[in-house]
């Protein structure tokens, strides 16, 4: 056989596929070996919960350039994406457009896809200044996937277990230095999708800084990237928003998580009531781009 | 100044002439001493619509201005002219969705809280979600779908309601939700002489049992053209039952007219005439033709379907129905009108890929007849261009293609009615009501997005004075067995068609051809 074909010698089609097919051997040889993707075996001993020894809060990823890079990143890639593989259907998008103040946006959470599809369904003005509360014994315990995701998404690593006071006051911190605050109050993903109960600090978090509450639900992420896997599928994504919710007086944190879990499970319902939704005027008004809008109250940066 | 239209007589000098042909086009060589009419170049549209949409509510014609009739409390209905206007539909925004924003405001204003807005699309398909945010923009679409923004349903019995009958025994029948109503706005677009006026609520929010009151064979063969409102008989049996509407609903009707500018930039050289055609013209009408003729059709469909016409605004009028369109089709002539000097032998057309019911959808064989001898053959004032016993020879593929999902009564019109008959009283007489009462059409009309079991009748009947009138109907490149089955004669080429013609029409012929779109209406004398 003649040296030099197209189908023969070092760069040759048959070289090339075996190449190909070597790589794909060795990455399908670790993922199994290491079981990704699949339930951690019994036998193994527990994962430790670890949380970086001294955490950071990440200040960097609210500063310049890093800011104009995950616009960059955020517009050119994440968005696209998302607009292709869910066609996001977005309700109630006006009562975010006209946060006036910081605000605590609360969610449901099934799947990873529900960070990047809720930033994506704020629009730009208010996901550039919302920071998103991200597990830290997730995804700070390696540190460059806790960089990845904070350049990514404009996370601070918020631990679920231990430190709750250092946790609320950095959070207190975030919200009084004018950022908005993404946090999903079920703690992890839903198993299955349904509504988990929600824990009581964000509760507490809206009545000591006397910050609104954005309920929102997104449904249909599941289908998109369900827990257990690694690669996302396409799959309709429908995310709502509801009307803000402020404690009222003499309400308890607990009352007040409560009744933003009560209203996280009626968007999921699908009700329109007027005091979850707003009336048609209220929401028209929120919605006028011709009307002046007040500046966004913003304090000073939050101490390093 | 926008140029008039013009009738141009072919001589040697005159360069080929651009027939539409379905998702495509030809070039035709017409004989010497034919005539080809143009239509009026755009007119200038108005600078500011929202400004002259706010002027149009503040100060209606023979009507409180309409933030007066507005006051906490009441029930207000808008209710707006479905896809099938304008043609093609309008790049975004579209000026319905202008009207209606302003008038949302004015509610908003006002407190109103019970408000609803009904697309009224009569017996057309239901828009879907898409197609009704394109037509009233983002603002209004996330406030009010779906609970308060929905199509009208003409099939729902607990939705509509009998409102009498007119002094002729014609039957009014109104949506439920707009016979409720303290106040209804109609916002139109009027893109055809035919449009608007009393036609808009009393069909567009109507049942079968108004509808077919006036969208009867005998009607339309009345109407001398249903494209000149007061020779037509059509228009007399909607403004009957219109009148007895605005007698039992307080109506704010809000009217707005379009120039011609029907399309984008990138197929800008199909707005002008072949003599205006630049080089680049030139090599963008033949790049686009190879294109044409070697891609599938599903390709070009989705192509030409996605191409949005940049109208400009060129009026809106609110206040009294009557008041309000005498003013419109001011402007709408203004834009259309074409003097065209006497009749012709023959007239030649080249149907287009679009009609009023195939927006994001096929042209199948009966909307072929249709859009063909229906409409664009109906566009005229006075008398039709062609003389009584003349020809029309139209262009068009007439494939055997439907779409399954919005015709599907078209179908079985296309392969049982017209196997049996193609005349139109006949088909009336005898399929109408069952096609009309059938349970599987008017599930698909209700649940899915399909026409009314008895639209390709009324598809059909807009081409009955056509057929009546012309001693001959012969279709170029058309598939013969489907222009066959339509009644039809089939040519390959026009000048076949022409030698066919003058079997019926004599030897040496007159021959005229319109040059449409954009749309035009000729003023024959």
């Amino acid at each position: 056989m003649p040296a030099g074909t197209w189908y023969s010698g070092e760069w040759g089609i048959s070289s090339l596929a075996s190449r190909l097919l070597g790589v794909v051997a060795d990455a399908r040889l670790m993922r199994r070996g290491f079981h990704s993707g699949t339930p951690r075996p019994a036998t193994w001993a527990e994962r430790s919960t670890a949380v970086p020894d001294r955490p950071s809060d990440l200040a960097w990823a609210r500063m310049e350039p890093v800011r104009s890079i995950r616009y960059g990143i955020q517009k050119g890639l994440s968005a696209p994406f998302a607009e292709v593989m869910t066609h996001p259907q977005i309700e109630g998008s006006e009562w975010v457009q006209q946060l006036d103040r910081p605000a605590i946006l609360v969610a449901n959470h099934s799947s990873h896809a529900d960070t990047p599809l809720l930033l994506h369904a704020l629009g730009d003005r208010v996901r550039e200044r919302t920071v998103v509360a991200a597990a830290a014994d997730y995804f700070y315990r390696r540190p460059w996937l806790g960089r990845v995701v904070s350049l990514w998404l404009n996370t601070f690593p918020f631990a679920r277990s231990g430190g709750a006071q250092e946790v609320m006051h950095r959070s207190s911190v975030l919200l009084k230095s004018g950022w908005n605050l993404l946090v999903f109050p079920e703690g992890t993903r839903s198993p299955d999708g349904r509504l988990q109960p929600f824990k009581p600090g964000v509760g507490h978090l809206a009545v000591e800084n006397r910050t609104p509450v954005i309920p929102m639900h997104v449904r249909g992420s599941q289908r998109v990237l369900p827990k257990g896997r690694n690669v996302p599928l396409p799959a309709p994504v429908r995310i709502r928003v509801g009307k803000p919710l402020s404690p009222g007086a003499g309400e308890t944190s607990r009352d007040f998580a409560d009744r933003v879990e009560q209203a996280v499970q009626a968007l999921a319902k699908g009700s329109t009531s007027p005091e979850l939704t707003g009336s048609w005027i209220e929401r028209w008004k929120a919605s006028d781009k011709r009307a002046p809008r007040p500046r966004a109250r913003l304090g000073p940066e939050a101490p390093e | 100044m926008a140029r008039p239209g013009a009738v141009i007589e072919v001589d040697r000098n005159t360069p080929p002439t651009l027939f539409h042909y379905g998702e495509g086009f030809r070039l035709e060589r017409l004989p010497l001493g034919s005539r080809i009419v143009y239509p009026p170049d755009p007119i200038d549209p108005i600078g500011h619509p929202e400004r002259a949409i706010r002027r149009a509510l503040s100060n209606p014609l023979e009507d409180d201005p309409l933030k007066e009739l507005l006051r906490p409390g009441m029930k207000l209905t808008i209710a707006f002219d479905d896809l099938s206007l304008p043609l093609p539909p309008m790049a975004a925004p579209d000026v319905r969705g202008l009207v209606i924003e302003e008038v949302v405001d004015a509610a908003a204003r006002a407190g109103v809280e019970d408000v609803e807005l009904i697309a009224a699309i009569s017996l057309h398909r239901k828009m879907t979600a898409d197609e009704i945010r394109h037509i009233v923009g983002d603002r209004v679409f996330t406030t009010f779908w779906p609970d308060r923004l929905y199509n009208h349903d003409a099939e729902d019995p607990s939705q509509n309601v009998l409102i009498g009958r007119t002094n002729q025994g014609e039957e009014v029948w109104l949506n439920r939700r707009a016979s409720e109503s303290d106040l209804v706005v109609y916002v139109n677009l009027t893109l055809v002489p035919m449009d608007g006026g009393h036609k808009s609520l009393a069909t567009g929010l109507g049942c079968y049992r108004s509808v077919k009151a006036h969208h009867t064979v005998d009607t339309l063969l009345q109407s001398r053209s249903y494209m000149h409102p007061p020779d037509s008989a059509l228009h007399a049996s909607c403004v009957r039952q219109g009148e007895l509407i605005e007698d039992a609903v307080r109506v704010f009707h809000i009217e707005t007219s379009v120039n011609n500018h029907s399309f984008p930039a990138v197929a800008n050289f199909l707005q002008k005439r072949e003599t205006d055609w630049t080089t680049g013209d030139q090599a963008a009408f033949f790049a686009l033709k190879q294109v044409t003729d070697l891609a599938p059709p599903d390709v070009k469909r989705a192509a030409f379907h996605s191409m949005l016409a940049p109208y400009g605004m060129t009026g809106v009028n609110a206040g009294q129905v009557d008041k309000v369109h005498d003013k419109t089709l001011e402007n709408v002539r203004r834009q259309m009108m074409v003097p065209v000097e006497g009749q012709t032998d023959i007239v030649t057309l080249g149907v287009p890929y679009l009609g009023p019911y195939n927006v994001n959808s096929i042209m199948n064989p009966v909307l072929v007849v249709c859009t063909g001898l229906g409409y664009l053959f109906n566009l005229y004032k006075n008398k039709p261009v062609v003389r009584e016993g003349g020809v029309v020879i139209i262009e068009h593929p007439c494939r055997y293609e439907f779409n399954a999902v919005h015709h599907p009564s078209y179908v079985d019109f296309y392969d049982e009615v017209l196997a049996d008959t193609t005349d139109p009283h006949e088909i009336e007489s005898r399929y109408e009501k069952r096609f009309a009462e059938d349970a599987w059409y008017r599930q698909m009309y209700q649940q899915s997005h399909a026409y009314h079991g008895v639209h390709p009748f009324y598809a059909w009947y807009w081409a009955a004075f056509t057929l009546q009138h012309c001693g001959d109907v012969i279709v170029v490149g058309g598939d013969r067995a489907t222009v066959h089955r339509l009644g039809f004669k089939s040519a390959t080429t026009l000048e076949d068609a022409l030698e066919m013609a003058e079997q019926t029409v004599g030897r040496w012929p007159s021959i005229t051809h319109l040059r449409t779109p954009p749309l035009m209406l000729c003023e024959v004398d």
